[in-house]
C-alpha cells in the first residue's frame, strides 16, 4: 500500500465536508449553494475511495462513480431551477425563495 | 316412510324457492297453483308418513331421520334431522292440510292484488317453517322453524306495505315474539350446557328422565322449563306476550287463518306437549302455563264482547281458545290439547275464512257496525259461518264439542283447590265463548242489512269465487264431524295415539265426561240466548259504559307496556342523549379534530420556507444521531 495512512485522506475529506456544509448553510447564493453541495458530495467520494483502496475494494470506488452521476443530474436540476428563476426576473437569494412556508 | 316426511317438510320450500326464482316469468295464476299444490303434495308425504306410521307397531312409533351434520364442534353435534312419531305426524297433517286449504282460498280471496306471486311465495315459506317446527328432531332445529315462521308472519302481517297500521301490527308482532325467541333461546343454551351437549328430543329427554345428569337437578331444569314456557307463552299469544295477534289482523284474511288461529299460534302447544318431559320435571312452571292459560282464556273472552272488528273477535276468541289449550297441556292432559288444537285449526279457519268470505264480498270492510242482514244475501257463507260458531260453542256432534269438554273434564279429574279452579274458568269461558261468539253471529247475519249491505248487494258477483267458496265447504265438514276421533267411554283413538308420544296425566272418568258435558253445553247455550236477546232487544252485552270503556282498550295491556317499557326506554334514551352523547362523546369527538387542527397550526410554522434552516436543521438532526450512535457503541 503505498502513499499517505487513510487517515489522512479522512481529514481532508472532513474538512471539505465542512466547508461545504457551512456553504450551504450560511451562502445566500442559490449557484454558491450549488457549488458547496457539490464540496461535500465530493467530499464523500473521497471518503469512498480512500477505503475503497485501505480495503483492497472495488465497491467502494463504483458507488463513488454513482455518486457522481447522481451529482451531475442534480447539478443540472439545480442550474435548471436557477436559470428558471433568473428568467422570471426573481432575486438570486434562497432566503426570498420561501413561498412554501407552512 | 320417512322418506315420504321428507318430501312434506321440502316440498312448500320448493314451492317458495320456484316462485321466488320465477320473478314475473309465470303469471300470478301459476304462483298460486304452484304454491297450492306444493302444499297439498306436503299432505300426501304427511298422509303416507301417518299411514306407515299407524302400520308400525305400538312403541315402534318413534323414527329419526338424519339428513346430514349441520354443526359439529367437538363433542357437541347437531344434525339436520326430523323427529316422525304420532305427535309429529298429527300436526303434520294438520299444518299441511288446513295450509293447503287456505292457501287455496287465498287463490280467490287475493285475486286481483298486484303483488300476488310475493303472497304466494311468502306463504309457502311460512308453510315450510312451520313444518320444519313441528318435525325437528332436536331443539336447535326446533329453534329455527320457530325464528322462521315468526320471519314469516312478520312478512305476511305487513304484506300490505302501504298500510302504515299493517306495518306497525308486524313491527309489534315480531318484538313480541323476539322476546319469546330469546327465552327459547337462552333455555336451550342452558340445556346444551348440562345435558353435556345433546340437543336431540330423544337424548334430552332420556337425560331428564334418567335423573344422573345435570339438567334434571331442579334448577336448571326449572330455567329452561321458563324460557321454553316464554317461548310458547310469545308464539301462542297468551298473557302477558299477547298484545300483538288482534293487531296482527291487519293482514290478508287467509293469513289471519293460516297464521293467527290453525297453525303458527298453536306452536306454543304443541312445544308444551313436544317438552312435556321437562315441564313434568319442573312441576312449578307447567302449572304457570295453565294458569296462564285459564287468565288468558277468561280476560280474551271478555275483550271479545265488545270489539267492533269481525276479525278482532275472532283473534281475541283464538287466544282465548289457546288458553284452553295451554290449560290443558299444563295439567298434562296432552291428548286433549293436541285434540282441541286439532278442532279449533278446523273451526277455527273455518270462521276466518267465511269472515274472509264477507269482508271480501263488502269490499274489505270489517267494522260489524256496518254488517247485517247478510243472511238471504250470502245463505252459504251464513250456514259456514253457522257450523263454525256451534263448533267454537261447542255444541254437541260439532267438533268442538268433543274436545273443549275434554280439556274441562281432565281439569275436574286433576281434581284438588288447582283441578276445580281451572275447571270453574274454563266454563265460565264457555259461558263467554257462547256470548261473544253469537253476538258476532247475530249482528253480522241477523237483522236488517245495513246500508253499505245494500250497496254492494247487487254487484253481480256472487258470494265469491269458487276457489274461495270450496274450501270453506271441505273445512264445515271437518269442523261438523272432525271430533268425532274422540267420543268418551266409546272410542278414543287420537288420544291412545298422542299418548304414546307424551303420556295424559288425568284420566276423566266417562261419568265426569259427560256431565261437564252437559254443564258446558248448558253455559254455551245460555250464552247463546243471552247474546240473541240482546241482539233483538238492541243493546250491547256489556251495557255499563266503565266497564266497556275497560275491555274496549283491552284492560290498558298496550298502555300499560307503553308506560313500562316504552316510555321508559325513550326517557333513558333521551337522558343518554343529553348527558352522554352530546356532553361527553360529541364533545371529545369535536375535541379530537379541534387539537389536532391546532397541532398541525404549530407543525406548519416549523415550515419557515427558508432552505437554509432545513439545511441546518438537517445538519443538526445527523449530528445528534451520531452522536447517539457513537454513545450507543
Amino acid at each position: 500500500m503505498d502513499g499517505p495512512d487513510v487517515g489522512w485522506y479522512l481529514i481532508v475529506a472532513a474538512i471539505l465536508f465542512g466547508i461545504g456544509a457551512l456553504g450551504v448553510m450560511m451562502r445566500r447564493s442559490p449557484l454558491i449553494v450549488l457549488l458547496s453541495l457539490e464540496l461535500m458530495l465530493n467530499a464523500a467520494n473521497l471518503t469512498l475511495i480512500a477505503f475503497a483502496r485501505q480495503q483492497g475494494d472495488l465497491g467502494g470506488q463504483i458507488f463513488a462513480l454513482a455518486v457522481m452521476a447522481v451529482a451531475a443530474a442534480e447539478v443540472a436540476i439545480g442550474l435548471g431551477l436557477i436559470v428558471a428563476m433568473a428568467r422570471r426576473h426573481m432575486l438570486l437569494d434562497v432566503d426570498q425563495a420561501s413561498a412554501l412556508r407552512g | 316412510m320417512v322418506a315420504s316426511a321428507w318430501v312434506c317438510l321440502f316440498s312448500p320450500l320448493v314451492g317458495a324457492l320456484t316462485i321466488t326464482l320465477a320473478g314475473t316469468r309465470i303469471s300470478r295464476k301459476t304462483a298460486a297453483w304452484i304454491s297450492t299444490l306444493t302444499t297439498f303434495i306436503a299432505f300426501g308425504g304427511a298422509l303416507v308418513a301417518f299411514i306407515g306410521l299407524s302400520a308400525e307397531g305400538h312403541g315402534d312409533r318413534e323414527i329419526v331421520s338424519t339428513a346430514y351434520t349441520w354443526l359439529e364442534s367437538g363433542d357437541f353435534q347437531v344434525e339436520l334431522q326430523i323427529l316422525l312419531d304420532t305427535l309429529s305426524s298429527t300436526m303434520m297433517l294438520i299444518v299441511s292440510g288446513v295450509g293447503g286449504l287456505i292457501v287455496w282460498y287465498s287463490m280467490g280471496y287475493m285475486e286481483g292484488d298486484d303483488e300476488e306471486r310475493r303472497y304466494f311465495a311468502y306463504m309457502s315459506l311460512f308453510v315450510f317453517s312451520m313444518l320444519l317446527l313441528v318435525q325437528a328432531g332436536n331443539f336447535l332445529l326446533l329453534l329455527v322453524g320457530w325464528g322462521l315462521v315468526g320471519l314469516a308472519s312478520y312478512l305476511l302481517i305487513g304484506f300490505w306495505h302501504h298500510k302504515p297500521e299493517a306495518v306497525a301490527a308486524a313491527k309489534k308482532a315480531f318484538v313480541m315474539n323476539a322476546i319469546g325467541d330469546a327465552t327459547m333461546a337462552l333455555a336451550i343454551v342452558l340445556m346444551i350446557w348440562t345435558a353435556s351437549g345433546q340437543t336431540g328430543f330423544l337424548e334430552v329427554f332420556a337425560l331428564v328422565e334418567g335423573g344422573d345428569s345435570e339438567i334434571s337437578n331442579s334448577t336448571p331444569i326449572t330455567l329452561i322449563a321458563l324460557g321454553l314456557l316464554g317461548g310458547a307463552v310469545a308464539k301462542s299469544a297468551q298473557i302477558p306476550l299477547h298484545t300483538w295477534l288482534p293487531d296482527a289482523m291487519e293482514g290478508p284474511t287467509p293469513v289471519s287463518a293460516l297464521i293467527h288461529a290453525a297453525t303458527m299460534v298453536t306452536a306454543g302447544v304443541y312445544l308444551l306437549v313436544r317438552a312435556s318431559p321437562i315441564f313434568e320435571a319442573a312441576p312449578d312452571v307447567q302449572r304457570l302455563a295453565a294458569i296462564l292459560g285459564a287468565i288468558t282464556l277468561l280476560v280474551a273472552g271478555v275483550i271479545a264482547l265488545v270489539q267492533w272488528d269481525i276479525k278482532r273477535v275472532i283473534a281475541y276468541s283464538t287466544m282465548s281458545q289457546i288458553g284452553y289449550m295451554f290449560l290443558a297441556a299444563g295439567i298434562g292432559a296432552y291428548g286433549f290439547a293436541i285434540f282441541h288444537l286439532l278442532t279449533h285449526a278446523f273451526f277455527k279457519a273455518l270462521l276466518f275464512m267465511s269472515a274472509g268470505v264477507v269482508i271480501h264480498h263488502l269490499a274489505d270492510e270489517q267494522d260489524i257496525r256496518r254488517m247485517g242482514g247478510l243472511r238471504s244475501l250470502m245463505p252459504r257463507t251464513h250456514l259456514a259461518f253457522l257450523v263454525g260458531s256451534l263448533a267454537l260453542v261447542g255444541i254437541p256432534i260439532f267438533s268442538g264439542f268433543w274436545s273443549k269438554d275434554g280439556v274441562l273434564a281432565s281439569s275436574l279429574a286433576l281434581g284438588g283447590e288447582f283441578g276445580w279452579t281451572l275447571y270453574v274458568a274454563g266454563l265460565v269461558g264457555a259461558l263467554l265463548t257462547g256470548l261473544y261468539t253469537f253476538r258476532l253471529y247475530f249482528t253480522v247475519f241477523h237483522g236488517e242489512p245495513s246500508d253499505l249491505v245494500k250497496e254492494l248487494a247487487h254487484n253481480g258477483h256472487g258470494e265469491g269465487p269458487q276457489s274461495m267458496l270450496l274450501p270453506v265447504g271441505v273445512l264445515s265438514v271437518l269442523a261438523t264431524i272432525g271430533g268425532l276421533v274422540v267420543i268418551p267411554g266409546v272410542w278414543e283413538p287420537f288420544i291412545h295415539w298422542i299418548d304414546e308420544t307424551a303420556e295424559s296425566v288425568p284420566h276423566p272418568t266417562v261419568a265426569q265426561d259427560y256431565a261437564t258435558s252437559a254443564i258446558a253445553v248448558f253455559l254455551g247455550l245460555v250464552g247463546f240466548l243471552l247474546a240473541r236477546r240482546a241482539f233483538v232487544s238492541g243493546r250491547q252485552l256489556v251495557t255499563r259504559p266503565g266497564i266497556w270503556r275497560v275491555l274496549e282498550h283491552k284492560l290498558y295491556f298496550d298502555e300499560l307496556y307503553d308506560a313500562l317499557f316504552f316510555r321508559p326506554a325513550g326517557a333513558v334514551s333521551v337522558a343518554l342523549r343529553r348527558n352522554v352523547e352530546e356532553p361527553v362523546v360529541e364533545r371529545s369527538l369535536d375535541g379530537i379534530g379541534a387539537g389536532t387542527i391546532q397541532l398541525g397550526g404549530e407543525v406548519a410554522r416549523v415550515q419557515s420556507g427558508l432552505l437554509r434552516t432545513y439545511a441546518i436543521a438537517i445538519a443538526f438532526a445527523v449530528a445528534v444521531l451520531v452522536v447517539v450512535f457513537v454513545a450507543a457503541r
